[in-house]
């Protein structure tokens, strides 16, 4: 009895406190002797892992102009963002830089890891990266921008007061363009290269109805990530499916960090599912329903957006179940070479010469390569890189790079269409397949400018 | 019935998360807030193995497994050792090595698909309607063989008894000449070795990264507190429990209540009875 | 028994200044009064002139850095009471939840929902915690250590109050100036505050239950109605500190019960010292701007507050703060053992 009321009084008395049962190990000296050691050990390594602080920017022969990069390393779509950036930066430089007035000015890119992709990191965590990097490095302007679409929507406002002319090339939220509505003048800093949900989910409506007209197949089950961009692209994805006939057996939402999705396998097979339409961002929920798809069997055909399995190094990573997978690329480019639009090869080739691999997701990287030139060409006929004048620049941007023919509209966003990449920008729609020799490769089935070869059914579903 | 199954799956592999958890936490009385980052920092040992010495994972998964009751027993003789008895400092100062294994993990790069174990074999078997792939299969094999295991070395071989002599009464336990240390660092070990093992089998089934150590750290909390903490059936019954829950709540509900589960079942549980379903009553330390 | 070896000891003596300061004789001279209020003095007179010096982003850490502050006194003052909570992030996360809805709801400017959300955060916070109030230890900190987390998960889930996007474009405070004395001032109060209520009788008997929760007890004391009142406090604190980050970023989401709002006031008070909350102050002055210097190594920040957090509590149990006020107060002096 008197053993247990001691025990309990520990419990219940100063916790950082004194030892327990154990007699100090080497008395207080000691401890305290380790301890300053130990913090002395930290201090150093802390220093020699910061670096020297940055110095003010030593005056080279022609000052450079500072391109900021924040954005989440954590994403393959910022990391392969990045390196398609510093290629282009890359080549402009090795052509003699920008031309400023009169002068030639090389670029330069500043990177800051905001951390906005990864699951766990407060939003007002990014939104200081960013600030910090606007206040310390400041960038002439930024470009690709925040993944996470609610990063973007907080940042708007952040970037339209230190007016930093921002080309954003990964966040497909459409809400962007409707914020930019309600107040063009405050928020015309920002601009975005890329696509956004509506046209990624026009595609694939399109693709949907190949499917039903062409093939036959009639019932669907929507799966999504709940975010934002994911949310309304299956929306959209639904409504249109719901309006041209198709059986929806199933319409759910997992939150943005699951990891398991046997529920709604089981369900689709069950259901008899014969599409199952995915769309998902966050790498490791991705990864592991591509894993989970692929171990079940799900006699279904997936179509969607599944960044793993859609990267060239699906079948390395996941497996051989992802051939019939029919994934969108947004925009072209981003990882896939056409034959019929030999600009995407020319960039892809240039980038696996550097990188020695192709980007690892089939999306938005292209965006980054052509916006550092739309910038560039930007600046060239502004003359200068005032915010004011550089957005007016910007406005009346006409340039046709991997991801199509580029100019903005009056909300500020890429023009993307279906037709013909000289006319606008495109997306595609693949289809993993097996070729004659017996090898997996992603064959593009849609839009007709663009295809080479047609949707395959996988053996089971034949009827 | 295809929920049954993996339902079951589910359970299984909740069991597999918190044995080596149960082994510390429960039967020893040590905090090991570090368990999730031990079961990634497994896999990703043994990715390591496998990838930069090119082993084949036959060997690597053993080797990872002996590495961490390895990592296990240095956080007992280093952070454990200096605080023994004071059993909120040891829970606050474990969960934060765990989290900063984690997050150096995710800082130096290891994310992305890239990071995956093989499965044992791939191809699967149909039961009834229901597809189950070898490695879910392996899974169930190894979650009741390891519980078995579990039972039958706590209640029968003299370290499993140590274990639990230790929990109940450290000087009494002393005096009949069981060194604490020793064996408080040896429950460590086997502890993280079995989160190790649970890795080796579960972690193939997808892709590695550091969320999913916080995700079983507090699975594994969920099913200990739910059964109770010192009993082994009871570790079973809760993660049955939460495991069918959690199927349930998918169907039922909806699929974004899943994740819900186990957090509502652990401050729920706390609040009613403390002890959980099948452990003893031990009102007097925990509530006033 | 002592061995004939010579064998030395180590001595700790107030210093001459210390004793002559003591009592009345604290006015006797300039030296002394200098010796006792400099201590006090140049801290909070750094911090008020702060705002004023620095702009931008600087300013926005200075905030950051109050607001944990906040946080690791309201710890200081639970631990002070015997509950020890490892869900800080949960006063904050109300705080701010109620202060940002009643903004963009309702549409009451910053002024009145800051007070409003201060004394409802408490009142809520104290509410949710009270059917586990009778828990103890290790109990107390696993259930406030989860209950943040299901908070998170169940706006993710359910999408009320923005869900997983949040609210944007809340009304921010008037000026940075104001925003940073706001948050200054704040943290001030609230450190001198805790320190007055500790050290009367009030605070008296929430230390007893810190000690012996079952001898209070039989001193016919209430003591579940005591600890509400502590649970009111430090929720109040809390809530106020998520109320004022909120209307600052102007955004409100899920992530404001991220488990980082939970550590790092644990790890201030590691740091600095539990028992006196200057400890606390001086825990989260130091590691804040230290996280904001070290920003640039991304995820390593947080393992190295962890690593703080360890090495504080096992190789320096009674933090900085004491160390410090010891050295400041005594000297140590070597002697032969005779």
């Amino acid at each position: 009895m008197c053993m247990e009321y001691t025990s309990l009084k520990k419990d219940v008395s100063l916790v950082l406190g004194t030892s327990g049962i154990n007699p100090k190990k080497g008395g207080p000296v000691m401890r305290r002797k380790v301890f300053l050691l130990a913090l002395l050990v930290l201090c150093i390594v802390t220093m020699a892992l910061v670096g020297p602080m940055p110095g003010p920017s030593t005056a080279t022969a022609a000052r450079p102009i500072v391109i900021g990069v924040p954005t989440s390393l954590y994403t393959p779509f910022g990391r392969e963002g990045l390196k398609a950036v510093k290629l282009a930066v890359e080549e402009i430089n090795a052509k003699g830089g920008v031309k400023v007035g009169s002068e030639n000015r090389p670029l330069k890119v500043a990177v800051a890891d905001t951390r906005g992709g990864e699951p766990g990191t407060p939003v007002h965590d990014a939104l200081m990266a960013i600030e910090k990097l606007i206040t310390e490095k400041r960038p002439d302007a930024i470009v690709i921008g925040p993944f996470r679409s609610e990063v973007l929507m907080a940042s708007m406002d952040l970037v339209a007061k230190y007016r930093v002319p921002q080309l954003g090339t990964i966040a497909q939220t459409p809400k962007f363009q409707f914020k930019i509505k309600k107040d063009p003048e405050k928020y015309k800093y920002l601009f975005r290269v890329t696509t956004d949900a509506l046209v990624d989910a026009t595609y694939l409506n399109n693709t949907f109805d190949i499917l039903k007209n062409g093939y036959g197949l009639k019932n669907v089950y929507f799966l999504y990530q709940d975010t934002l961009w994911a949310k309304a692209f299956s929306g959209l994805m639904a409504k249109h499916c719901k309006k041209t006939g198709w059986n929806q057996v199933g319409f759910e939402g997992y939150a943005a960090g699951a990891t398991d999705f046997s529920p709604a396998l089981t369900t689709a097979k069950e259901k008899k599912a014969d599409v199952i339409g995915m769309v998902w961002d966050v790498p490791l929920g991705a990864g592991m329903f591509a894993k989970q798809y692929e171990a079940m069997r799900v006699p279904s055909l997936l179509v969607g957006f599944v960044p793993p399995m859609a990267s060239p190094a699906a079948v390395e990573t996941v497996g051989p179940g992802v051939e019939y997978h029919i994934a969108i690329e947004f925009p072209i480019g981003a990882s896939l070479p056409l034959k019929k639009w030999p600009k995407s090869g020319e960039f892809l080739s240039k980038f696996k010469k550097k990188y020695g691999a192709l980007p690892e997701a089939a999306a938005v990287n292209s965006s980054a390569y052509d916006a550092v030139f739309i910038l560039a060409n930007a600046i060239e006929k502004a003359g200068s890189v005032d915010p004011d004048a550089l957005v007016k620049a910007l406005e009346q941007t006409d340039y046709t790079g991997a991801s199509g023919r580029i100019r903005f509209n009056a909300q500020h966003i890429a023009i993307f269409g279906q037709e013909n990449p000289n006319k606008t920008g495109m997306c595609v729609i693949f289809q993993w397949q097996k070729g004659k020799d017996g090898k997996l490769r992603r064959v593009p089935v849609y839009p007709s400018s663009l295809a080479e070869g047609k949707i395959l059914l996988p053996p089971t579903m034949k009827k | 019935m295809s929920l049954l199954i993996y339902g079951l799956i589910n359970s299984v592999i909740l069991a597999l998360y918190a044995v080596g958890f149960s082994l510390t936490y429960g039967i020893s009385g040590l905090a090991n807030f570090a368990h999730g980052a031990l079961y990634i920092l497994s896999g990703f040992a043994a990715w390591t193995f496998i990838h930069s010495l090119g082993l084949p994972f036959a060997i690597a998964a053993p080797l990872a497994i002996l590495v961490t009751g390895v990592v296990g027993f240095l956080i007992y003789w280093v952070l454990l050792l200096r605080l023994r008895g004071i059993a909120l400092a040891e829970l606050i100062v474990t969960f934060a090595a765990g989290v900063a294994i984690l997050e150096l993990l995710t800082w130096k790069g290891f994310y992305g698909i890239r990071y995956s174990l093989p499965l044992f074999i791939r191809g699967g078997v149909e039961i009834g309607s229901v597809a189950i792939d070898y490695q879910r299969l392996f899974v169930l094999i190894a979650g009741i063989a390891l519980v078995i295991l579990l039972w039958l070395f706590v209640h029968h071989t003299r370290i499993g008894l140590a274990f639990r002599a230790m929990a109940q009464n450290e000087r009494t336990a002393l005096s009949v000449g069981i060194e604490s240390d020793w064996i408080g660092s040896l429950s460590l070990a086997f502890g993280s070795a079995l989160a190790a093992v649970a890795a080796m089998v579960v972690l193939p089934l997808g892709v590695m990264e550091s969320t999913i150590g916080y995700e079983v750290l507090i699975y594994a909390l969920a099913v200990a507190i739910v059964g109770g903490l010192e009993s082994t059936m009871g570790m079973v019954v809760g993660s049955f429990l939460i495991g069918y829950g959690q199927i349930a709540a998918a169907k039922y509900i909806g699929a974004k209540w899943m994740v819900i589960v186990p957090l509502a079942a652990i401050v729920i549980v706390l609040a009613i009875r403390p002890s959980g379903i099948f452990g003893k009553y031990k009102e007097l330390e925990e509530r006033v | 028994m002592a061995t004939s070896e010579q064998s030395l000891r180590r001595k700790r003596l107030d210093r001459g200044i210390k004793a002559r300061a003591d009592t009345i004789f604290a006015v006797a001279s300039y030296r002394e009064i200098l010796y006792l209020m400099l201590p006090r003095l140049v801290p909070v007179g750094l911090l008020l002139v702060m705002p004023l010096l620095l702009q931008g982003y600087w300013n926005k850490v200075l905030v950051y850095a109050c607001m944990y502050g906040l946080l690791a006194l309201s710890w200081d003052f639970l631990a002070s009471c015997g509950l020890f909570s490892l869900g800080q992030s949960l006063f904050f996360g109300i705080g701010a939840y109620l202060a940002g809805a009643m903004n963009y709801y309702l549409h009451l400017p910053p002024l009145v929902t800051l007070p409003l959300a201060t004394i409802t955060g408490g009142i809520v916070s104290a509410l949710l915690l009270s059917p586990v109030m009778r828990l103890r230890g290790v109990y107390f900190a696993m259930v406030t250590l989860m209950l943040p987390l299901l908070l998170m998960k169940v706006i993710e889930t359910t999408g009320v109050f923005g869900g997983t996007h949040g609210l944007s474009g809340l009304s921010p405070l008037p000026h940075d100036a104001f925003a940073a004395y706001l948050a200054v001032i704040a943290f001030l109060l609230c450190m001198f505050a805790f320190r007055r209520i500790i050290n009367s009788d009030y605070g008296l008997v929430l230390m007893a239950i810190r000690d012996d929760d079952r001898a209070v007890m039989s001193g016919a004391i209430n003591i579940y109605w005591r600890k509400s009142q502590a649970l009111f406090i430090s929720g109040a604190v809390g809530a106020f500190a998520g109320a004022l980050m909120t209307h600052h970023y102007q955004f409100l989401g899920m992530s404001t019960f991220a488990l980082d709002y939970s550590i790092l006031p644990v790890a201030a008070v590691a740091l600095g010292g539990q028992g006196s909350f200057a400890g606390a102050a001086l825990g989260s002055m130091i590691l804040v701007p230290l996280s904001e210097a070290l920003r640039a190594l991304g995820g390593l920040r947080i393992a190295i507050y962890c690593m703080v957090l360890i090495v504080s509590i096992i190789g320096l149990p009674e933090g900085i703060f004491h160390f410090l006020e010891r050295k400041y107060h005594q000297f140590e002096t070597v002697s032969e053992v005779k």
